[in-house]
């Protein structure tokens, strides 16, 4: 776009020019009247809190990726507000709800995917040998006993019929 | 009825007031159809017929950026002072003498004082400016809050309770008290194989201060609720399977627990029994997602209540049970015809808030005016980047900014008979006691078959005020900001107060979406912990405001009280 006072602009690009101008003022003070309008009637929000929020914020990643500042205590090998240490997979025993049998708290989730018939794992197993059964008896195709996953993540059970070379228990 | 002027300064200057008390009571009434509204756009003043193009009187210029025509006499004239020194607009109120200082700006409907040379407000005149616009302004939805319009429970004054004599001793016989310690209701929680997501979840409501005094003073008696719920076992076949589960009683000794002042670390072993059987689909022993985790849990104890009652509870009002009166607020949606300017609204109730990430690199600086005409465009155009830093407020900002949908997205307008290009806009009609903000850092694309994580730093606030995004913030800003009691306004109580919010609690997740690790930060007594598992330890403020947030806590700073139907 060439300059106003541009001496070799021809009047046809001179007058769009001009109008330009003309329009982008208009919208200039447009905003300008809106933002007086809130400020003036206490509407606008306390941009120095907000600023002092983030300034707080920048500081702090700045600490926070300063190596020199000892940092932040990660991993399971520290000693808690209360003087404890603690094993990295939890030892707790107690009852399971579901079973009565004896399961260390680490272990606690896998086993009662099992225990309930939960869990993708326990489902195919369950699956497979009602899906034999029922093969031999009807022609029509097989029929899971339990709803499938509403989870997108699953890839398709079916798939993984022949990895089922036990649990990954450990 | 005036109150609406106590909320804002008188913005006027003394050529106004005494225009004002020479033109009687109303003084803008010759005034009111001059105003011309637009469906989108800005209020304009015109004389009849509306076809003849303003021009100054002084110079016949009709493209100047400001004209105003007199309030007295009506003539125009234009304010450039960069090209006319006085500007004419001055030098008419200078020639016609007193009662012709103040004008009315043509395009934007603004009043004017050509010798104070600044903007000034009046009530009256905005007033007539919205009246203009009458046929624009949504109407309020049909009847989806009786108790709202009818009987409006006023705030009442906080009287604060003592027990008697009799309650004292009461009290000194059923508990002993617990010794002064800020660490109270800090304890780990074992990881029971990938139950971190439950962990940081559970760490959160835990310390949820609403939700902590219900449990603590005993709201739900997990001893009762269970002879309860053996008794409709016994006598009620169909009822006996729902009647085994109550996630609620599950909270109740997880508050016993992790307020009993053993800190060895807890195992929430029969809560995910107890959820596993609540929300079967997600029953696994994988890594899950703790915000999936949240809403299931709090459905959980929603849907025992609706259970108890027999009947379907609204969950707008947050009687239906704890977990609805702490989380739940009201979302309005306002849908506008883009021809007609028509707008329809709903109310919608929700727990939390799940706000997108902007796309690209860093979103808009928290800009000061809401503009009506909304591309995205125009509001980049009125704001500037924070060095490109994703901001909570900025996620509130596009979450509540007016959305021009699509071509292929046409709704159906009353008033056009017709689908039309609309305008949405997401606005907050009630606020809940805790706001949880939910960051969708996880993005899963069933085209693509993947899921990836947003791995994006987010600032938030140690201190947030909601007030730009309730729903009279939003709909005065639609219609210029004028001086006007909307509806939607809360004329009840001053509610300034009521949108300030402060954070407790933040879930972080870190690592990858396959593989990765919730550990949530906690303030107690303005001291940071962060509780990773069984491992309670103490942080900096630095760390908290740095780490990568996933689940945002904050509760109102003011508890307002309503006065019992009773």
């Amino acid at each position: 776009m060439s300059a106003p006072n541009e001496e070799y602009a021809s009047p046809h690009s001179q007058l769009s020019s001009h109008f330009f101008g003309d329009l982008l003022d208009s919208i200039i003070v447009d905003i300008a009247s809106e933002c007086h309008r809130i400020a003036r009637l206490g509407l606008d929000r306390n941009l120095e809190e907000e600023e002092e929020e983030l300034r707080l914020s920048a500081q702090a990643r700045v600490r926070v990726a300063d190596p020199s500042n000892g940092g932040e205590t990660n991993g399971k090998y520290v000693v808690d507000i209360f003087g404890q240490t603690h094993p990295a997979v939890a030892n707790e025993i107690f009852e399971c709800m579901n079973c009565g049998r004896s399961i260390m708290a680490g272990r606690f989730a896998p086993h009662l995917e099992k225990c309930m018939g939960k869990g993708r794992k326990a489902r195919m197993k369950a699956t497979r040998s009602s899906t034999a059964s029922q093969t031999r008896h009807s022609r029509g195709s097989p029929i899971s006993l339990y709803s499938p996953y509403s989870n997108s993540n699953r890839s398709n059970g079916v798939d993984d019929y022949c990895n089922e070379g036990g649990l990954d228990d450990q | 009825m005036n109150h609406h002027r106590q909320r804002f300064p008188l913005q006027s200057c003394p050529h106004l007031s005494a225009c004002r008390s020479a033109h009687g009571p109303n003084p803008f009434r010759s005034l009111q159809p001059c105003l011309k509204a637009k469906p989108l756009g800005p209020t304009s003043v015109r004389r009849e017929p509306n076809d003849a193009v303003p021009r100054c009187s002084l110079c016949s210029s009709s493209s100047a950026s400001r004209l105003y025509a007199c309030l007295a006499c009506a003539a125009v004239s234009c304010w450039s002072p960069n090209l006319h020194s006085p500007p004419h607009a001055a030098a008419h109120a200078v020639a016609a003498g007193a009662g012709h200082e103040i004008a009315v700006d043509l395009d934007r409907a603004e009043l004017f004082c050509s010798l104070c040379r600044d903007q000034v407000y009046d009530p009256d005149f905005d007033t007539a400016v919205v009246r203009a616009n009458h046929m624009f302004l949504p109407l309020p939805p049909p009847t989806s809050h009786p108790k709202d319009t009818k009987k409006r429970r006023r705030a009442v004054e906080y009287q604060p309770w003592s027990p008697d004599p009799h309650e004292r001793m009461c009290i000194a016989r059923g508990s002993s008290p617990l010794p002064p310690d800020s660490t109270c209701g800090l304890r780990g929680l074992n990881n029971l194989g990938n139950t971190c997501f439950m962990n940081s979840v559970l760490q959160a409501l835990l310390h949820t201060p609403p939700l902590r005094n219900y449990f603590l003073s005993d709201r739900h008696n997990r001893y009762e609720c269970q002879r309860k719920r053996v008794k409709i076992s016994a006598t009620d076949n169909a009822k006996s399977v729902a009647a085994r589960l109550c996630l609620a009683c599950d909270m109740d000794a997880i508050f016993s627990a992790v307020y009993s002042g053993d800190r060895r670390p807890y195992s929430p072993a029969k809560f995910l029994y107890s959820w596993w059987q609540h929300a079967a689909n997600l029953a696994s022993y994988e890594q899950q997602d703790a915000h999936e985790f949240f809403i299931s849990m709090l459905d959980g104890i929603h849907e025992k209540v609706e259970q108890e009652k027999g009947k379907p509870q609204s969950q707008g009002s947050g009687d239906c049970c704890i977990a609805h009166r702490v989380f739940s607020g009201i979302l309005r949606s306002d849908v506008t015809c883009t021809v007609c300017g028509f707008t329809s609204t709903t109310y919608d109730p929700c727990v939390d808030f799940s706000l997108d990430l902007e796309p690209n690199h860093g979103p808009a600086k928290n800009s000061t005016t809401k503009s009506h005409s909304c591309n995205g465009e125009m509001e980049s155009m009125l704001s500037s980047h924070v060095g490109g830093v994703s901001t909570l407020m900025g996620c509130l900002d596009r979450f509540t900014r007016p959305e021009r949908l699509g071509s292929d997205q046409k709704l159906f307008c009353q008033n056009c008979q017709v689908k039309q290009e609309s305008l949405k806009q997401l606005s907050i009609r009630k606020l809940p006691l805790v706001a949880c903000f939910h960051i969708k850092r996880f993005e899963h694309s069933s085209t693509k078959k993947m899921s990836r994580k947003v791995d994006r730093y987010l600032q938030f606030p140690f201190s947030l005020d909601m007030a730009p995004y309730l729903s009279s913030s939003i709909l005065r800003g639609r219609f210029g900001n004028r001086i006007f009691a909307f509806d939607g306004d809360e004329s009840d109580n001053p509610t300034e107060a009521a949108s300030e919010f402060e954070l407790f609690a933040v879930v972080t997740h870190t690592g990858r979406l396959d593989a990765g690790h919730y550990v949530t930060y906690l303030r107690l007594n303005n001291q940071w912990y962060k509780c990773d598992d069984a491992w309670i330890t103490q942080v900096s403020e630095s760390i908290v405001r740095a780490s990568q947030g996933y689940m945002m806590f904050y509760v109102q700073k003011v508890l307002h009280y309503r006065g019992n139907e009773n």
